[in-house]
């Protein structure tokens, strides 16, 4: 039978993973190589292991064997193909096998790599890999069967269990007829591939800790694991990132309540190790560039994959209540063990090499490029710990006072928002700035408070021509009527970023068209393919603009109102005129009662613009879905819901309409954004370290660097 | 480099390194309080049963109210019928309970509590109405309930005394209504 043979195969898969945790504890204890080598291929293994048993539940999804209790719960006869196939991720035990299967594929990745350097390295990557492969597959196995049957006992009731029970016999697929299927809300493209891109920014997570875990159990504490991981951290960050735009995007366009993010814990989740991912990313630079934070960067690696681990605990577990929470289920204790353990071993490996992470640099001034970095760190960190203190809260509030107090946005967005600003500040500022000298020659010669107004005019001397458009930006929009503060300083902020990343972009192109005798758009291409990591940080760094310029439109000048109308009345927001044309219920193709209505848009000048089709579908399960009507353009969305549907007729329909302004930026941001990460990600040859020493004596004052 | 500017090699300070450890305690702690408040509720024979609301199927009420929440029901005998519009062997007992049902419904001491099982609401009421079945049935959103109970499969039965407490429990159907009877009626003597 499929399903018994899937459940071989993630058993055979599981013992491999353990195998090769034991080959290489043997193979470094021992120092032998052939044991490293031997685990090295049994992780390899994981991941064609791992993809038959994912296919085997494709497979069962397919065919629609609903005597499996997974592919009852998640799909029914009348769903698409391409929806049953992606039903893996639609249900707690599925979706478990498929993070497996993912974190296989990165497992399986890296042991594909030139390891000649790095040997000392590889079996903790292996132990590392093999140890949350292993936990993972052991909740599929003891708790979350995904291949677990239906039974009938003696007594006539139906129950799933993964073996065959004493005296029951397997239920007939006339005995359960159709599916549940999927729910409707999580049938739309963003939904199908959000899952996965944050399950992928997850698990790739693990690569870059592994690595770190991996340097502080051999002591090889230089930035040789950072060097390595760069790459690996890139990607993750990258669907982690994808994953929660994605999310949102969903959202905005199913959810119908005009907002693409809710501050849900389950959001929240995803978030935390996005924020000390992205703080890692940044302050791994300082370490590379001038030997500093080395204890910052493994902490914060630490942090992130304890996140990661976290986040999907507290989905999972049934801890705290969201949208996302999938059913409760046995797997929480197992997982808080394995958080423990995770945990205290990472913090007592760090404890333990403590010292011999020490910084090989100073800090010299608060304007150097480090200080900007670390400042940015510890922005967000602050949101961090925002995010972290307003998902723990219910749990605190119930410790203390036995009721669950839960936080709302308005928390998140005031205490999270001026640090969102800062940040976007420091995004503009920081690449203007220039990294610390090292050479003691430079030091002695000035006093602190030279030192600090050397840093601070180096930055002004190029801040000022970027800044002159920023302000020009304020007084414009100052001029246009906009007085809210929070708005003003927002939008003049993400100007002024904007204008300083292409004055860099400016600078350094000219420079080098001038020097090279090149034209300035050959010398823009080849500068930034030289520099890739810069230029493509840059690139996300105005991708984040064009977001900032999206979330600030929403979430300071949106407009709602919500009126009942009959066909033929009209409703005013925003200098907008809609007209409720008419109203329709039919049946669609695939069984749907779809109930639409039929709105025109017009113009302040009375121009017709469109049409809006609002409508409600009910699904033959019974679920409904509410899908809006949106006119989007590069300026403002309208977005129109058909709420109520119940008592809909064509004399009373309510209404509810948004005005989004600025939005669409926040999904075009999001290109550049990829943009710009695939550019710094994009492979090039692996160069050879310079070392410390040589660095340190390079020149170091070069301002923009 | 010369020798004075050589850091000594330190470790994390003591006091840090005990922060970190009574941090990292406190936070499992909290964890593991929650994760027990998640899990509570594997019920036996003789526990009281926890606090929960139901929101009643549409044309379905409990003394006016689309609402029941459990606590209120203290002082009756109550019977929490657990089952799916899926499960034939629900269908066997659906007429017994609805008989046992209007041999008490007048009954104040007694109340009936259908929850409906991982369900899609349009078969789950066509089963409602082919069973003519009168007494206050609600979806299980969320499998809040059926995880509270710790049910394995349905159909299940509750029957929990006056003071709150689970007294016994039927898995899979009934064959008779007499058999309902046999277990509520000594519920019901002072």
């Amino acid at each position: 039978m499929f399903a018994d043979f899937g459940f071989g195969v993630l058993v055979i898969t599981f013992l491999l993973s353990l195998y090769g945790i034991s080959a290489a504890l043997i193979g470094h204890f021992k120092k032998k190589q052939a044991w490293v080598e031997s685990a090295r291929l049994s992780m390899l293994l994981t991941f064609p292991l791992l993809t038959l048993g994912a296919l085997t539940l494709i497979y069962l999804l397919v065919t629609n064997d609903f005597t499996v209790k997974f592919v009852y719960d998640v799909i029914s006869f009348d769903m698409p193909l391409y929806l049953k196939i992606t039903a893996l991720w639609g249900g707690q035990s599925g979706s478990l096998l498929f993070w497996s299967w993912l974190m296989a594929a990165f497992a399986t990745a890296v042991t594909l790599r030139k390891w000649d350097r790095d040997r000392e390295f590889l079996p903790w990557v292996v132990i590392v890999s093999c140890v949350t492969i292993a936990f993972f597959l052991g909740l599929n196995i003891f708790f979350e069967n995904p291949f677990a049957h239906f039974w009938v006992s003696v007594s006539g009731e139906i129950f799933p269990a993964t073996f065959q029970p004493a005296n029951a016999r397997l239920v007939t697929l006339d005995e359960i007829g159709n599916g549940t299927g999927l729910n409707p809300l999580l049938r739309h493209p963003g939904m199908i591939i959000h899952p996965p891109m944050l399950y992928l920014g997850f698990v790739a997570f693990v690569i870059p800790f592994a690595f770190a875990l991996a340097a502080l159990v051999t002591g090889r504490t230089d930035d040789r694991w950072i060097r390595l991981t760069r790459r690996w951290t890139l990607i993750a960050w990258l669907f982690l990132s994808l994953g929660l735009v994605l999310g949102g995007r969903w959202a905005y366009d199913v959810l119908g309540w005009g907002g693409y993010w809710g501050w849900d814990p389950v959001e929240i989740a995803a978030f935390m190790p996005w924020l000390t991912g992205t703080a890692f990313l940044h302050s791994v630079m300082i370490q590379e560039k001038r030997g500093m934070l080395k204890h910052w960067n493994m902490i914060l690696i630490i942090l992130t994959y304890a996140l990661v681990i976290f986040g999907t605990f507290l989905t999972r577990s049934g801890v705290l209540s969201s949208v996302h929470a999938f059913a409760q289920s046995a797997i929480g204790p197992s997982f808080f063990i394995f958080i423990g353990v995770t945990f205290v071993i990472s913090v007592a490996l760090l404890i333990y090499r403590w010292a011999e992470l020490k910084s090989e640099g100073q800090m010299q001034s608060m304007f150097s490029r480090e200080a900007l970095f670390l400042l940015n760190n510890l922005l967000f960190m602050g949101i961090l710990v925002v995010c972290f203190w307003g998902v723990i809260s219910p749990l605190i509030s119930e410790l203390l006072t036995n009721q669950k107090v839960t936080v709302g946005p308005p928390y998140y967005e005031r205490a999270a928002g001026p640090l969102f600003g800062a940040l976007l500040l420091l995004m503009g500022i920081a690449p203007l700035s220039a990294w610390g000298h090292t050479t003691l020659k430079n030091l002695a010669a000035q006093s602190n408070l030279q030192l600090e107004k050397r840093y601070a005019l180096a930055i002004a001397r190029l801040l000022w021509k970027p800044a002159v458009p920023a302000l020009l930006v304020l007084i414009g929009l100052f001029a246009s009527g906009i007085r809210d503060i929070y708005a003003l300083i927002g939008l003049t902020l993400a100007a002024l970023t904007t204008s300083i990343t292409a004055y860099e972009f400016w600078r350094a192109a000219r420079a080098r068209s001038r020097a090279q005798q090149e034209n300035f758009f050959v010398a823009l291409w080849r500068l930034a393919g030289r520099n890739r990591r810069r230029y493509g940080g840059y690139t996300i760094h105005l991708g984040v603009v064009l977001m900032a310029l999206g979330i600030i439109g929403i979430e300071m000048f949106q407009t709602q109102t919500q009126k009942s109308m009959a066909v033929g009345e009209n409703i005013q927001i925003s200098g907008y005129t809609l007209r409720y044309d008419s109203l329709a219920q039919f049946p669609s193709e695939d069984g749907r009662q779809v109930t639409r209505a039929v709105l025109s848009v017009f113009d302040k000048n009375g121009a017709l613009l469109g049409e809006l089709h609002p409508r409600y579908d009910v699904y033959p399960s019974g679920e409904p879905m509410t899908i809006p009507g949106v006119r989007s353009t590069l300026a403002d969305d309208l977005y129109v819901v058909l709420v109520n549907w119940e008592g809909v007729s064509e004399q009373t329909t309510p209404f509810k309409i948004y005005h989004n302004p600025l939005v669409n930026w926040l999904w075009l941001g999001a290109f550049v954004f990829i943009f710009g990460t695939l550019i710094a990600a994009w492979p090039d040859e692996e160069r050879e370290t310079i070392p410390a020493q040589a660095r340190s004596t390079q020149a170091a004052f070069q301002p923009g660097d | 480099m010369s020798e004075s500017t050589v850091a000594p090699r330190r470790g994390m300070p003591v006091w840090i390194q005990v922060l970190v450890w009574v941090g990292l305690l406190a936070l499992l702690g909290l964890v593991a309080f929650g994760l027990r408040r998640a899990q509570q509720g594997t019920v036996q024979p003789g526990d009281t049963i926890p606090d929960f609301t139901l929101t009643l199927f549409d044309g379905y009420q409990y003394a006016g109210k689309s609402e029941v929440k459990f606590s209120e029901l203290r002082g009756k005998v109550v019977v929490i019928n657990f089952w799916a519009s899926w499960c034939k062997p629900c269908e066997q007992e659906a007429a017994e309970l609805e008989t046992a049902w209007r041999d008490y419904q007048d009954d104040e001491r007694v109340v009936f509590l259908g929850i409906d099982y991982t369900d899609t609401p349009t078969p789950a009421l066509g089963y409602l109405t082919k069973f003519e079945i009168t007494y206050p049935n609600s979806p299980d959103l969320g499998s809040r309930v059926s995880q509270l109970f710790r049910i394995k499969g349905v159909p299940e039965t509750y029957f929990v005394d006056p003071d709150g407490k689970l007294s016994y429990v039927q898995v899979g159907p009934f064959a008779s209504a007499a058999e309902i009877h046999s277990i509520i009626d000594p519920l019901l003597k002072p």
